[in-house]
């Protein structure tokens, strides 16, 4: 009888502890507020958008970062935590190793944005993936940068006619248009 | 003790069950407007602070030697002290009646604060939706209302408070789909039912990325539309009529009744050549494309359709060529075969792309020579000139209705799920004529790659498509 109670209480204990451990795995602790310690270092929220793992849609996520002063460094850094990939749920959808090389942003709201030669290079994959990765990298510009409307994608220094064949590239792809 | 320990180990589980229910609870992060769920303190509503800065785009900072935290935004500052009600906005303070809080290291900010926020462009416009318990944040074109449907004679009248109503706008005029989009987030409810003899019904909210849009349909004996945009008023008028009258637009030409001419179709079995697509274990996207595409040639002839396929070998044929051979043919239908990869593996079924309805279709007939530009439908129409790169996007009504006549037979075969998505595919760029991408399985899935490699399942999915493509000829 003694052993069946010592075993049912270990079943008990081992059984909270896996819990507690699958919960931690699926749910990073969510960062403290304004953590900054400084009043001169900003932090600031950015939405990011990555791939849901059913490749249906994309999934948002909040993310604190220091904050970034002019152009080429926000879009560079939005594109790095992309790069990153998620921290909860989703995967990361943009070829990795995928950087900012140039970024030009004219007065009517037309981002040119210049990514570096591993967005073609590694990008593997059929047209949910290649849909995701432009979807999910338009709705993380769109929703960080509210001064860019349209973004023409051109890859080290080139016109990119389509990603992997599925989706034209050639032309600015409208922020509104990727729900 | 037998029963103390059969207590331990259920109170361990029923714990542990609680705990994951709370986590059902969360809200899933949200596609379409931004909003942050609002907590109840002592009974107050409350919004934390990460979620403020989020909306109204704050960089924060921190003192933590007077425990105040200041929000700055390109043109505004606002000031949180912890325990303290009053929050500085600009050179204003405000009294917030319940003092600022800090709880598990967050501030949490009494959402009255939403009110005192300064109303011009340079910060987010939040409103409180006490109903939901949410705070959202109003686009910088505005809120839309709730939907009001009325009738008046031959005209039904679908009235929508737009706060922008100069950026409604018919994206899709085809009756069983009309849509139109507004540039403002949704607050309202839509109507549970409209006036008998109405001529629109099911109307519904679809995702917008950056505003709204309601997708309604038609009924047959409605010949017509107009879209008012009253800015004064902030209210858009959508007037549907079953007589024929002075400024109104027509609809989307529709396949007349019965079965569809199909004499040519022709499949792009694609990738080829060097290009091999989707590799994933045994499964090479460039062969599986043109066995099936072989299979379904077979099916389809069978039905005295005479089928063409862009490449009989392994070899790359280039986009122009395909869609050259296709306008060549006067091709009835364009089937580009691929197979889908992703990159997690729980992803699996088939995506169907097709040209989506723009704007710039909508001035244009759908039986004329896309040459033909500028012949303007009924009404003060512009005249819009259509690229060739786009001229599928003509074709998009049937387009959709094939893509959902295939996916549904897939779907019905235990071949999906499916998806659909209406962006041009580049595989139709150039091509006059309907037309679907269509991603046949997942070979990243396990269970879809072990499925195509085998004979028979090849042989279902040919028969599959097959299938669906008869339907949409039927018009069904």
């Amino acid at each position: 009888m003694r052993r069946v109670f010592i075993g049912l209480v270990v079943i008990a204990v081992l059984a909270w502890l896996a819990y507690n451990w699958t919960r931690r795995s699926a749910h990073p602790p969510k960062m403290e507020a304004a953590v900054a310690d400084s009043a001169t270092a900003g932090v600031k929220a950015a939405r990011l958008f990555f791939g849901a793992a059913n490749g249906d849609s994309l999934v948002a996520e909040s993310r604190e970062m220091i904050e970034a002063t002019g152009l080429h460094d926000r879009v560079a850094a939005l594109v790095a935590e992309l790069d990153r990939g998620p921290r909860a749920r989703g995967v990361a959808v943009l070829p990795a190793g995928t950087s900012v090389l140039r970024v030009f942003l004219d007065d009517r709201g037309l981002m040119t944005l210049d990514l570096s030669g591993a967005f073609r290079q590694r990008f593997r994959g059929g047209a949910s993936a290649e849909y995701l990765a432009v979807a999910s990298l338009i709705r993380t510009i769109g929703a960080n940068i509210p001064e860019a409307k349209q973004v023409l994608i051109i890859c080290a220094g080139r016109p990119l006619a389509t990603l992997g064949g599925h989706l034209p590239l050639d032309r600015p792809l409208d922020v509104a248009d990727w729900p | 003790m037998k029963g103390a320990a059969w207590i331990a180990l259920l109170v361990a589980l029923f714990t542990g069950v609680l705990a994951s229910a709370s986590d059902w609870r969360s809200p899933p992060p949200g596609e379409g407007p931004e909003t942050v769920i609002v907590r109840t303190l002592e009974g107050r509503p409350y919004i934390a602070v990460n979620d403020l800065a989020r909306l109204i785009d704050a960089t924060k900072f921190w003192r933590a030697d007077v425990r105040r935290l200041v929000l700055r935004t390109s043109a505004h500052t606002i000031v949180l002290t912890a325990d303290n009600p009053f929050v500085v906005v600009d050179e204003r303070t405000f009294w917030l009646r319940d003092p600022v809080r800090s709880q598990g290291g967050e501030f949490q900010i009494p959402v009255a604060l939403v009110d005192s926020l300064p109303p011009d462009s340079a910060l987010a416009r939040l409103t409180y939706d006490a109903r939901r318990g949410r705070v959202v944040v109003l686009p910088v074109s505005g809120g839309v209302g709730s939907p009001k449907v009325t009738l008046d004679g031959a005209v039904t009248r679908v009235v929508v408070p737009a706060d922008h109503a100069e950026e409604a706008l018919v994206v899709t005029r085809g009756r069983a789909r009309f849509r139109v989009r507004f540039g403002g987030v949704f607050l309202g409810a839509l109507p549970d039912s409209v006036p008998p003899g109405a001529l629109v019904s099911e109307i519904r909210t679809i995702v917008a990325a950056g505003g709204s849009a309601f997708e309604m349909t038609m009924s047959p004996e409605a010949i017509g539309y107009r879209l008012l945009q009253d800015t004064g008023r902030r209210r858009v008028t959508l007037e549907v009529t079953r007589e024929r009258g002075e400024g109104f637009e027509s609809f989307a030409p529709e396949t007349p009744p019965g079965e569809r001419p199909l004499r040519v179709v022709v499949i792009d079995p694609a990738h080829g050549g060097a290009d091999a697509g989707v590799v994933s274990g045994h499964a090479v996207e460039k062969n599986l494309t043109l066995d099936l595409a072989r299979r379904l040639e077979g099916e389809l002839e069978q039905q005295g359709i005479h089928v063409v396929l862009t490449r009989n070998d392994d070899r790359s044929v280039p986009a122009e060529t395909r869609a050259e051979l296709a306008n060549r043919l006067h091709a009835d239908l364009v089937i580009a075969i691929h197979f889908d990869g992703y990159v997690d593996p729980h992803a699996r079924g088939a995506t169907a792309f097709c040209p989506p309805a723009s704007p710039t279709e909508d001035r244009l007939s759908d039986d004329e020579d896309a040459s033909t530009p500028a012949a303007p439908a009924s009404g003060p129409g512009r005249v819009v000139l259509l690229p060739w790169r786009d001229v599928s996007t003509r074709h998009a009504v049937q387009s959709r209705d094939l893509a959902e006549a295939v996916l549904s037979a897939l779907e019905l075969r235990g071949q999906g799920p499916t998806r659909l998505r209406e962006r041009l595919p580049y595989d139709l760029l150039g091509v006059n004529a309907p037309g679907i991408l269509l991603e046949c399985a997942t070979l990243t899935a396990p269970d879809d790659r072990d499925r195509v490699l085998q004979e028979e399942g090849m042989r279902q999915l040919a028969a599959s498509i097959a299938e669906g493509i008869s339907a949409y000829r039927r018009s069904q």
